[in-house]
């Protein structure tokens, strides 16, 4: 066991090592040597996938190393990653090597015929590194012509499909990080939220929090394991969000208003700190009596229309919190002197334009003018 | 050998030009044509790698000077890239040919910087292959501040993509009259285009399935042919597995794929060495042609290329037990059908009297032995009727009610065996069906005449019967078989069969039935032959 643990160090070493231009010194015996390892872990992977106790210590391994790396979001991860990568390691490993062009020219040549030896009699066992290989440039070029020949950005951002991948991918990560230690994951994705382009990172987050929960598949250990529980990734992130107030900030503006109301109906422990949120920007506008609406006083405020719509969207969920929401309002406006008179309220107003939405949607609907729920 | 190696030149020259006008296959004529020359391209460059590999870096390039520039344009051509050769002999995916050819391009010992220049272009451009193609800069950097390769997310990538996708379609196909989502015919015709070079990675199947079934509202075909070429030879060759629907849905809109299917069951049959009944009903439900025909359409295609087989084949009978066996399949396919969607009976069989499709469809084997007599003579009516009857209306006269008659073997053989079983006067009713059966197109003198000796020849048999002893000498001359006549006349046919079914059922008969059989196999030992089949092979 213990040469095992030791095995699996000095591969991620070397792993790290293949992008750096120490591989100049590298000669063929080393190139060899290095993609043997690969190999012999691969196999390791595929013998001990469903092996319980000794996939845990090497997954625990892998964790201590991010760990004294400084953990994910530092940078290109240098190492292996989990345990799944091992069933890949070999690949990733030619691929780096292939990317590094301060490969010396003998140890270039022993590695391309390593990798390409040319037709031959196929491993009836498992697949060749050179079948693994064609594979991944099959399938990028699928994606590539699906991306470019038939991919359009759907409008809805939870069914596209590039964003649910980077959702999954998120979920998958943060389960992982959340395995190797309990405070992990809010670490890991404040140090995210620093590295990454935060629009798109900010898009993700949401998309990430309405992937539907799988059944956890039991014994899948040696498939990728992109489809585990997201219910546990989720939960981290509704736990980073509500512990960053800024960055709730900035989800809560950047994202569309129907994004968002899905978002809290699926968790109810984010609403309370949405509505404060629309509370407070609602209170930075004032009534321009010679316009006669409501505007902000800087710039950064969040315009009327944008609050109307929040709001509006919001009254559109399904029960529990179309009825918080409309507490909410109810009781703003009783705490602003409960007027019934435009322009003194905002919140008035608010619930006005709400309501007259509402009739005049039912209008629209051909449903009789009668009570309103709102 | 050199007239090899001016081949492989000329057919440089004309792929260089064809490589350089594709370009990176972005436009519709470029994908378009990419596609149709899919395979001939991986025809050549293997034939390219043959002699690479037998030549250094140097007399590589003495030799072909531009080989750098005609594989660099072949890796940024996705469609090359992700092209499997599964129609040739020997499959190796483009992208493998591909780097061997440009490995053939290291040099192992570089002598000059400029060597070592072109070393560490090769292994730019196969890192490119391999790992390159990044589209979207912020999901690149996303993935890669997680900490993960393109090969960890690029398949669960391609099956979102492609759910996806096949979901849109179905959305499209459900609600044509929102115009807003609706699929544009150039984005379904690009995708279409798209799938043929990927049609065996199973990864794109719903999708594939999901173009086949989803067809949308326009009037007329959008999808590309070579789609449905390419989805028509993955199936035939097994390297794709789609759901019944989607093939019934390929076949409904591509008749040139139906007409190949066919034409691949004909090949299979006639070049397998000698059939069984059992390979047959193999070949016949492995190509699925049985349970496709369950849909009108696809049934009366089918139907009329076995007639045209059979008339050119003359009514050879091995052609009339493959209908047969079709049949068969086609009624047990029929029955698994969900009860409400099946199509009414005069669909697939238009030019006939409902009343004769009722009786002839029914199970021989559901008619309890008292009543055969009875059945036979009111099918025998029947026939006649349709057959004798010119003025009807009816299509294709005689032929047409033959056509229906020869596809349920099982009724023939009933007849032979109520004649023989029974030691009364053979009815004429079942002469005439029997003699109807081998030979449609007789007139009615020799049609009479047929009877005459077949009544003969029964005569004989039951005789013999009665005997304690049988030979399989007596037996042939009893038939008044002989070696002058040729043995595929129909009548010599009928008679053979009622010697075969004699030998069945008569008492001591099956101590000379191998004896029976050599005699009268018009091609020898016949140590496949298996009782219940209408003709011998």
């Amino acid at each position: 066991m213990e040469s095992l643990l030791q095995h699996l160090d000095r591969f991620s070493e070397l792993l790290a090592v293949s992008r750096t231009a120490h591989v100049r010194t590298w000669d063929p015996v080393t190139v060899r040597r290095a993609l043997q390892w690969a190999r012999y872990l691969r196999h390791i992977h595929r013998r001990f996938g469903r092996h319980g106790p000794i996939r845990t210590a090497l997954e625990r391994r892998l964790h201590n190393q991010w760990r004294q790396e400084g953990g994910f979001g530092r940078g290109p991860v240098p190492g292996l990653a989990n345990f799944q990568a091992l069933g890949h390691g070999d690949v990733l490993l030619s691929l780096r090597l292939l990317e590094n062009q301060a490969l010396g020219d003998a140890a270039r040549h022993h590695l391309v015929q390593q990798l390409f030896p040319g037709p031959g009699v196929p491993d009836a066992d498992e697949e060749t590194l050179q079948e693994s290989l064609a594979r991944l440039a099959r399938c990028g070029s699928a994606v590539h012509m699906l991306r470019f020949n038939g991919y359009r950005k759907n409008l809805n951002l939870q069914e596209d499909s590039l964003m649910k991948t980077q959702a999954e991918l998120l979920l998958e990560r943060l389960q992982e990080v959340g395995k190797a230690e309990a405070e992990g994951p809010s670490r890991f994705l404040s140090r995210l939220w620093e590295r990454l382009p935060q629009n798109n990172f900010l898009k993700v987050i949401a998309v990430a929090l309405l992937q539907p929960p799988l059944s956890p598949r039991p014994q899948e250990e040696s498939e990728p394991s992109i489809h585990k529980t997201p219910g546990e990734g989720s939960q981290a992130l509704v736990h980073w969000l509500l512990g960053n107030s800024e960055v709730f900030a900035a989800f809560c503006r950047a994202l569309p208003a129907g994004l968002l109301t899905l978002v809290t109906s699926r968790h109810p422990a984010l609403s309370p700190v949405y509505l404060g949120l629309l509370t407070d920007w609602g209170q930075r506008l004032h009534y321009d009596l010679q316009k006669g609406i409501w505007v902000g006083t800087e710039s950064q405020d969040v315009p009327w229309e944008e609050l109307h719509n929040r709001f509006q969207s919001l009254c559109q969920a399904p029960p529990p919190l179309k009825d918080k929401v409309l507490t909410a309002l109810e009781t703003c406006k009783a705490q602003d002197g409960d007027f019934e008179v435009p322009g003194l309220s905002i919140w008035t107003d608010l619930l006005l334009a709400l309501r007259s939405g509402a009739f005049r949607k039912r209008q629209v609907l051909g449903l009789s003018p009668g009570l309103s729920s709102v | 050998m050199a007239q090899d190696s001016v081949d492989l030149s000329c057919d440089y020259q004309f792929w260089m030009q064809k490589l350089s006008v594709w370009d990176q296959a972005s436009t519709l004529e470029t994908q378009q044509d990419t596609c149709v020359h899919l395979a001939r391209f991986q025809e050549f460059l293997r034939k390219m790698y043959e002699a690479l590999k037998e030549m250094d870096s140097n007399t590589i390039f003495e030799r072909f000077p531009t080989i750098d520039q005609l594989l660099a344009k072949a890796c940024w051509n996705p469609f090359i890239l992700a092209y499997d050769g599964f129609l040739h002999c020997c499959p190796d995916e483009s992208q493998k040919i591909l780097i061997w050819c440009l490995c053939c391009l290291i040099n192992k010992e570089p002598q000059n910087s400029r060597q070592s220049k072109l070393n560490s272009w090769v292994q730019g451009v196969l890192s490119h292959i391999l790992s390159a193609l990044r589209f979207d800069k912020e999901v690149a950097l996303f993935t890669q501040g997680l900490g993960y390769a393109p090969i960890d997310y690029y398949p669960g990538l391609l099956k979102n993509m492609v759910l996806s996708l096949a979901s849109e379609l179905r959305e499209n196909h459900l609600n044509g009259f929102n115009t807003q989502r609706r699929m544009t015919p150039e984005r379904l015709a690009s995708l279409s285009r798209v799938c043929v070079p990927l049609i065996t990675l199973p990864d794109v199947d719903p999708l594939v399935e999901a173009l086949l079934v989803c067809h949308g509202h326009e009037p007329q075909e959008i999808l590309q042919p070579e789609f449905f070429e390419a989805v028509n030879e993955a199936i035939l060759l097994k390297k794709i597995s789609l759901p019944m629907s989607a093939v019934v849905c390929l076949w409904l809109r591509h008749l040139p794929s139906l007409e190949k299917a066919m034409l691949h069951l004909f090949e299979k049959l006639i070049s397998s060495e000698r059939n069984c009944l059992r390979r047959i009903e193999c070949f016949i439900k492995d190509s699925l042609l049985p349970q496709a025909a369950c849909h009108p359409a696809i049934f009366r295609v089918v139907d009329e290329m076995f007639r045209c087989a059979l008339l050119e084949t003359d009514g050879a009978p091995e052609i009339i037990a493959t209908i047969q066996v079709f049949t068969q399949c086609f009624l047990e396919a029929l029955e698994k059908e969900n009860k409400q969607l099946r199509f009414a009976l005069k669909t697939y069989f238009p030019y006939t009297s409902p009343s004769l499709a009722m009786v002839l469809l029914q199970d021989p084997q559901d008619v309890p032995r008292g009543r055969w007599l009875q059945t036979l003579k009111h099918i025998s009516e029947l026939l006649r009727e349709a057959v004798e009857d010119q003025t009807h209306g009816s299509r294709g006269g005689p032929l047409e009610s033959w056509f229906l008659f020869i596809r349920f073997g099982g009724w023939a053989e009933m007849v032979a065996e109520q004649l023989l079983r029974s030691a009364a006067e053979p009815p004429a009713a079942l002469l005439w069906l029997l003699a109807f059966y081998y030979s449609p197109r007789d007139g009615r003198q020799q049609r009479a005449q047929t009877m005459v000796q077949v009544k003969a020849v029964l005569g004989h048999l039951l005789a013999m019967s009665r005997s304690s002893s049988l030979s399989a000498w007596d037996l042939q001359t009893a038939a008044g078989q002989d070696t002058d006549t040729d043995p595929r006349a129909p009548a010599q046919q009928l008679i053979r069969h009622l010697l075969l079914h004699f030998v069945l059922w008569a008492p001591g008969g099956h101590t000379i039935a191998r004896d029976v059989v050599t005699l009268v196999s018009p091609w020898g030992p016949a140590s496949e032959y298996s009782p219940g089949m209408s003709s011998p092979w």
